[in-house]
This record gives C-alpha cells, structure tokens and sequence, in this order.
C-alpha cells in the first residue's frame, strides 16, 4: 500500500529554499533545474542528510521532518532509498555485500538470497562477487539503486542518476527505470537537470530554480505552457518574445510587432496589459511552397529563413519575421518536408502560428534564469 | 654484548604508547576529519606541536609538570605509591605526547580520506552511526590506522631526548636502547653500542617497510 | 591464555618498581672503575648495584627531583655535602678517591707531551675539549688550570664542551678536538687509542670524590658503600688512576 510523500521546505541560508512539492505511491516526479538550483538539497533533505530551518516532510503518516515541533529524524530512520550522483558504492565489499548490508538485521543467508534477487531485478545476475571498481558505470549504477531497494523503502529518490554515463548506456538505463517502476508502488522522485530525459521519465515536472519551486504539472503542460518567462528560460522554450494585448473590435489580439495575432482570449490579461508569450515550434504550420495559400489560415507570418537544423528526422527553422524584426521564431518541421520545400538560409518562408497553441504570461519576474 | 634489557626496553615502551594512541588517535583523528569547528585549527596546531619542538624543550616541560615536586608528578605518587619521574612510566606518559602527532595525523587523514558521501550512504542504506563507523569506515581507514601504528612504534624507539630528562637513564628501567648505545660510547664500548644500532637499524628498516607496503593502493592488490 | 601471560608481564613492568638491584650514581670518571669493583664484590646479577653515570651536577640535579639514586658517588665533594645539609643524604659519606686530570691527544697526533704546559701551548691544538665546567667538576678543574698556566684568553672559543668528561674524552677520540683536559681514570681506559701526560696537582683544587648514601638507602646499597672503603676497592682505584684521599 503505497504512500504519498509530501514535502515543503523553507530556509534562508546557507542554500536558500522555497519548495513544495509532492509524489504519490507509484507516480515519478522529475525535480528539474540549472546546477546550484537545490535540488540536491531537497533531496537531501527528503532524506534525512540535511534538515532545513523550517517546513514539513513526511510519507504517508510517517512525518520525518517538522520544523514547528522540533522533529527531524535520523536517515537510518527514514524509509528511504538514495542513490548517489557518484554512487557512493562501498569500495571494500562486493556488488553482493553493498546490497545485501543494507538489509538491516536479518540473518546473513537471508539477507544474500534477498540481494542476489535484487542483482537480478537489476539484470546484474552472476556479478555478485565484483567489486565496484571492477564495475562499468552503468553496472556501478544498478547496483547503487538495487542498494536503495534493498531497505524496502517507502520512497525512492534518485539524483541524478544517469548523469556520469555515456548515451547509450544512459538510455538503457532509462528503459530499464520505466520498466522497473511498473512493479514498484513507491513515489518516485529523480532530480536532473536533463529536460529530455525528465521529459520522457515522468509522471510530473517540478521547475526548481534558486531554491524555489516554480511549476508542477505534467511535462507536457510544463513545457507547453509555462508559468512565467523564468520558466520558459529554464524549460529552454524556443520562442519566448514579448508583445500587448490589444482591443479589435470586440475581440482581444496580441500585437507582435507589427503583426496582430489571434489568441485565445485569458481574461488575466485584458487589453492593453503587457504580456510575454511563448509556441512550441512544432505548433506553426509551414505554408507549402507548391500550393497557393489560403486566406483563412491564422496568424500568417512572413520572413527569411535564418538557419536550417537538421536533427535527424526533425530540423529546426529560424526565422526572421519582416514585421517583428530582432526576433528569432524557430519552428520544427520533418526533414522531408525541408527537403520538399527546399527551405535554406536566406530563402523567403511563410508560416501560420495556430491561435490555440500562443501562451501568454505576465511579464513580472525576472526574464533571465542566470 | 648485546644489552637486551635496554633493547627489551625500548620495544615496550614502543609497544605500550602504540597500544595507548590508538584508540586516542581513532577518536581525535575521526573528530577532526568529520567536525569543522571554530577551534579546530588551533587544535591541529597543539596537535602538531611535539612533531616541531625540540624534544629537550618538550622534556623540559614535561618534567616540570611530572617531577616530583609537580602538582601532577606529586598526585600520582599519592595514587600509586611511586613516582612518575624517573620510571618506566613516567617514560610511557612522555611518550604518549610526544607521538600524539604521529597517531593523530595518519589517521585523520585515513578518515578525511573517505567520501562524504560513503557515510551518507551508509546512513541512508539504514546503518546506525555505530554500524556505519564499524562496518563502513574502519575498513575503509585501517590502512592510515596501522600506518599511524607502526609510526608511533618507529618512532618511540628513536626517542633520546625527552626519555632521558624524563626517565634518567636506570638501567633496567629508564634506560632504552637509545640511551644505552650513547652511553655505551661514552663508555668506549664501541662493540656493544654497534650491536644495539645494528638492532634498531634492523627494526627501523622493517617499519619502514611495513609503511611503503601499506601505502600501496587497494587498486593494486586482488582482494579474495 | 598467551595473551593474559603478556599483559600480566607488561603490567608487571609497568607498576613494579625494580625491588631487586639497587641504582648508583656515580660521577663519569668512574665509568671504568666501579663496573670492576663492583665485579669484585662477586654478587649474583640480580643483587648487583645499576650504575648511572653522569656529570656530577647532573646527578645532583636528578636527585633533587627525585630520582631513585640509593648512592651517590660525586666527583664534587661540594655537591654531596649540600646533599648531606638538605638532608637528602645521610652524613658523613665518605672521601673515596682524589681525581687528577690529564691532557690527552689522539695515538696518531704528533704532540710531544713531556712538558703538559708546553704541549697545551702548541699550536696544533686547536680546539680543547673539557667537561662543561658549570655541572662538571674535572670541567672546573680544567678552566682553573688553564688560568693558572696563562691560557685561558687563548682557548676562549676554541673550547669544545663535554655534558661530562666522559663525553669530552669521546671527542678527542672521534677527533672533534684535537686535545681534550680529562679524567686520568678516563685517559687511562682509552688504552692505545690516545696518549695523555698527567697535569701537575697544584694548577687547581683537589677534586676531592666523596660517596654519600641518599636518605631511605637500603641494605644492599649500604653494603656496596661500605665496600668502596675496602683495600680491594682502594687498589682497584688506584689502578684507574685515582689517589688516595688524603695524599
């Protein structure tokens, strides 16, 4: 019976910290910000390593930390399971004797059989009797997090887990957490600075930045619509400009420059507020070449290409709007869509943004994630 | 003639301040290589001050502290009924400051030397402190540890100055090989004082290389 | 089992007290001397004296702090009656010995010693070594020597020091100093390794050698106290170089 783990967490120094956040049994939280954001301290926190000045932790009804009344308990008694950013493996025992010590006290047979499964959950089966410098990376991490399985935690907490392996190798492990989170209930909270790999892994996304968490939601929603225009910057969002609102007619446009976008409407933002808003590259429609284009289609926009991108299967377009000149629209196109319409650097492009996809946000806060 | 009471000597007294700064050396050493405090420079300061001093000066203050007419040197007169000064165990006291440097310092860099983060883990792996510091950082710190050992017991046999103020040369009692062979050649007695230096040279090159085999890094050897 | 037996013996050595020998201290210049006396005694090795042997201030100055001398055999007579008034000592103690200092050189130097004055004179030597006079009574003798010959001015930093004169015999023999002003008990046990001339008795003080038994002395120290008054010991002293008291 899975529990929740529920955590705020308040302190002005030495790392300061403004976060709240929560997992519940079976889901997995992405923790995601720039380096010296705090996530590791959140982590450590969670886990026992670090108590901050004020605020509450505690998983199910387990409370493990509560600044009001003075309780802040021990790692050793907190459900946890930690794996390190380096690892942390016990150079002198074997990738046996690292899981099987952290069985607590349970007769030395038993607690061998229990780790020998744990090595085979983690596809590290016949590699008992290795020690951790004669492990790869990928293997050394296995192990760690068959470790952090080994207390039969009620949470499991993960910094940064895949961040000291190659591509390949962390990919696989990727799979191998998707695969292995299906036969845990446990709340799940990986902290990274990888939006890709958040992207992909979680249930959840919690934007972390100086210590305060800023957004939570699905990846999707996150990334899609940010919260603020710090978010965008820390999401790495594209398109980022600024424009107003504007009363036409009886209707509400956004004015970019000398264009005048249809949005949908957001009664937080009425005519003549300021705003900031962000499209997903992938939300603007290429105006084909070959075809003559049709008057209906919404917010046309007009420029040169600045760069093409190719990634692969997908390439990145730049584009300089003849109406809003300074800025630099990016939209994502399939490579065989480039290829058709002979799209290259300097060549004139139209493209239509779809209305429903244009976020705004208020323009208070600071714009640059430093 | 080789004087075996001064050699017998000089291997207990080596023997009984290794045994003594042991634990001493785990304590402090642990403490200073996990703490920061506001004092703790001062600390390694008084720590590393027997390694500088001369050792008549560090004599001379023992003396004063452990000779008889000495608070200290009279209280354990009283207690034991036999002075501190001039006897073996007054040599042992002596000892055990002038080799805390040689305890403390191998040994808090033999526990410096382990990640934080390995203690984390043993912690959030649910080891208790006690298990942790068992189970996790002795094996991990027994190489600084029996360093510091042999150290100590190297050392204590080359002492010369602080035994002889404090301990005054009794044959039998106070009288360790370092002493005998100056005062076998004080005595024109050249063979017996090459007998004992032979038998120092001996246990000084076997210490040392005990400490060059324990400095090599675990890398390096095939653990069963 | 093995390992009680070990830490009984060390406890045993760490406590215990040595209750079987006694210790001596004796002045440096009988380094050679007593060990035969002692031997002439014909004691089993448990019931022998231990000897510690040291400058005479030195020795004083350990006894004053306690050390575990049950005899004391000075080379300053001066020392052992302060001793005696501090009552740290038993009176009267006993004048055992007269010491006489001799010039000794290295066997391989060419120095004629015929005339002790002239060969002090020479210009080969040029560094001296004596006993450290502020401790050492031969020490004291030979500062007063070489005052009464003129030369004291020409050694002024040319004098190497001794803790004791046994130490300063060692350096003439190691050849840190060319000559050195020693025991003649001392000149005598170099054998062959050094050549020495006898300084004439009236350059400086007698140095009167008197024995005193420390307060609390025990029977087997006595007994050795006793026996340094024999004809045996007399005759093993003379041999070593030492006068009669009283001639």
């Amino acid at each position: 019976m899975a529990e929740t783990l529920e955590v705020a967490l308040r302190q002005r120094g030495p790392i300061p910290l403004d976060a709240r956040l929560s997992v519940a049994g079976g889901e997995l939280v992405a923790l995601v910000g720039p380096s010296g954001a705090g996530k590791t301290s959140v982590l450590r926190a969670i886990a026992g390593l670090l108590a901050p000045e004020e605020g509450r932790i505690a998983c199910g009804g387990a409370v493990w930390f509560d600044g009001a009344r003075g309780l802040a308990l021990a790692p050793q008694r907190r459900a946890v399971g930690l794996v390190f950013q380096s690892y942390a493996l016990f150079p002198h025992l074997t990738a046996l004797g690292n899981i099987a010590i952290a069985m607590g006290a349970r007769p030395a047979a038993e607690r061998e059989d229990r780790a020998r499964l744990l090595l085979d959950l983690v596809h590290l089966g016949g590699l008992d009797g290795r020690y951790p410098r004669e492990l790869s990376g990928g293997q050394q991490q296995r192990v760690a997090l068959a470790r952090a399985l080994a207390r039969d935690p009620k949470v499991l907490l993960l910094d940064e887990p895949f961040a000291a392996v190659d591509q390949v190798t962390r990919r696989k492990l990727q799979r191998e957490l998707t695969a292995l989170r299906r036969k845990l209930a446990v709340p799940i909270l990986l902290v990274t600075h990888d939006l890709e790999e958040a992207a992909i892994l979680a249930d959840r996304m919690v934007i972390i930045h100086r210590g305060r968490t800023l957004q939570d939601g699905r990846p999707r929603d996150v990334l899609r619509r940010p919260v603020s225009p710090l978010v965008a910057r820390l999401t790495d969002q594209r398109n980022l400009f600024e424009g107003r609102i504007e009363a036409a007619g009886s209707e509400t446009r956004l004015r970019w420059g000398g264009l005048l976008l249809e949005i949908a409407p957001r009664p937080e933002f009425p005519a003549g507020t300021p705003v900031a808003w962000t499209i997903a590259p992938s939300d603007a429609i290429l105006h084909s070449r070959h075809r003559p284009s049709q008057g209906e289609r919404e917010n046309p926009v007009e420029g040169s290409i600045g760069e093409v991108l190719r990634l692969g299967e997908t390439a990145l377009v730049t584009i300089a709007p003849h109406a809003a000149p300074g800025a630099i629209l990016t939209i994502a196109l399939s490579e065989h869509v480039v290829d058709r319409n002979a799209l290259a650097p300097g060549e004139p492009i139209k493209v239509s943004l779809v209305a429903s996809a244009i976020h705004l946000m208020g323009r208070d806060g600071p714009a640059e994630p430093d | 003639m080789m004087d075996w009471t001064a050699l017998r000597l000089s291997l207990e007294l080596a023997a009984w301040t290794a045994a003594l700064l042991v634990p001493l050396g785990i304590v402090a050493g642990r403490a200073l290589a996990h703490r920061r405090f506001a004092a703790k420079s001062l600390i390694e300061a008084l720590i590393a001050m027997p390694l500088v001093l001369p050792p008549t000066v560090l004599g001379f203050y023992l003396l004063a502290v452990m000779g008889r007419e000495a608070p200290f040197g009279r209280a354990f007169e009283a207690a034991f009924g036999q002075p501190l000064a001039f006897t073996f165990a007054g040599l042992v006291a002596a000892s055990l400051i002038a080799n805390i440097p040689f305890a403390v310092q191998p040994i808090q860099r033999a526990f410096e030397a382990i990640e934080p983060e390995i203690r984390e883990a043993a912690w959030t792996s649910g080891l208790s402190p006690l298990r942790a510091f068992l189970e996790i950082e002795l094996p991990l710190a027994w190489r600084g540890i029996a360093g510091g050992v042999v150290l100590v017991f190297a050392h204590t046999l080359g002492e010369f100055g602080v035994v002889l103020m404090i301990g005054g040369a009794i044959p039998g009692e106070t009288r360790t090989a370092a002493i005998a062979i100056y005062d076998r050649v004080q005595a024109f007695d050249d063979a017996a004082a090459g007998a004992l230096s032979a038998a120092l040279l001996a246990i000084a090159f076997i210490a040392t290389a005990v400490l060059f085999a324990l400095g090599r890094p675990l890398r390096e050897r095939r653990r069963g | 089992m093995r390992l009680r037996l070990i830490l009984t013996f060390f406890g045993v050595t760490l406590l215990a007290s040595t209750a079987q020998a006694f210790t001596v201290a004796a002045a440096s210049d009988l380094q050679h001397a007593l060990p035969e006396i002692e031997a002439a005694r014909g004691l089993p090795p448990g019931a022998r004296a231990k000897f510690v042997f040291g400058s005479s201030g030195t020795l004083y100055r350990q006894i004053v702090q306690g050390a575990p001398f049950e005899v004391f055999l000075s080379a300053d007579e001066a020392l052992a009656e302060q001793l005696i008034d501090q009552r740290r000592a038993d009176a009267p103690g006993l004048v055992y010995a007269v010491g006489r200092l001799a010039l000794m050189i290295g066997a391989a130097r060419r120095l004629e010693l015929q005339d002790p004055k002239t060969a002090l004179a020479s210009p080969q030597i040029k560094r001296l070594a004596i006993a450290n006079p502020e401790h050492a009574p031969y020490g004291r003798a030979a500062m007063e020597t070489l005052g009464r010959l003129g030369l004291a001015e020409v050694f002024r930093g040319r004098l190497l020091l001794g803790e004791n004169v046994s130490q300063a015999a060692r350096f003439v023999l190691d050849g840190g100093a060319e000559a050195g002003l020693v025991a003649l008990s001392i000149a005598f046990a170099a054998g062959d390794k050094a050549r020495h001339v006898v300084m004439p008795a009236t350059l400086h003080a007698p140095i009167r050698q008197r024995l005193v038994l420390i307060k609390g002395a025990g029977a087997d120290a006595r007994a050795f106290a006793a026996f340094m008054a024999s004809k045996e010991a007399m005759r093993v002293l003379a041999r070593h170089g030492f006068e009669r008291p009283g001639s």
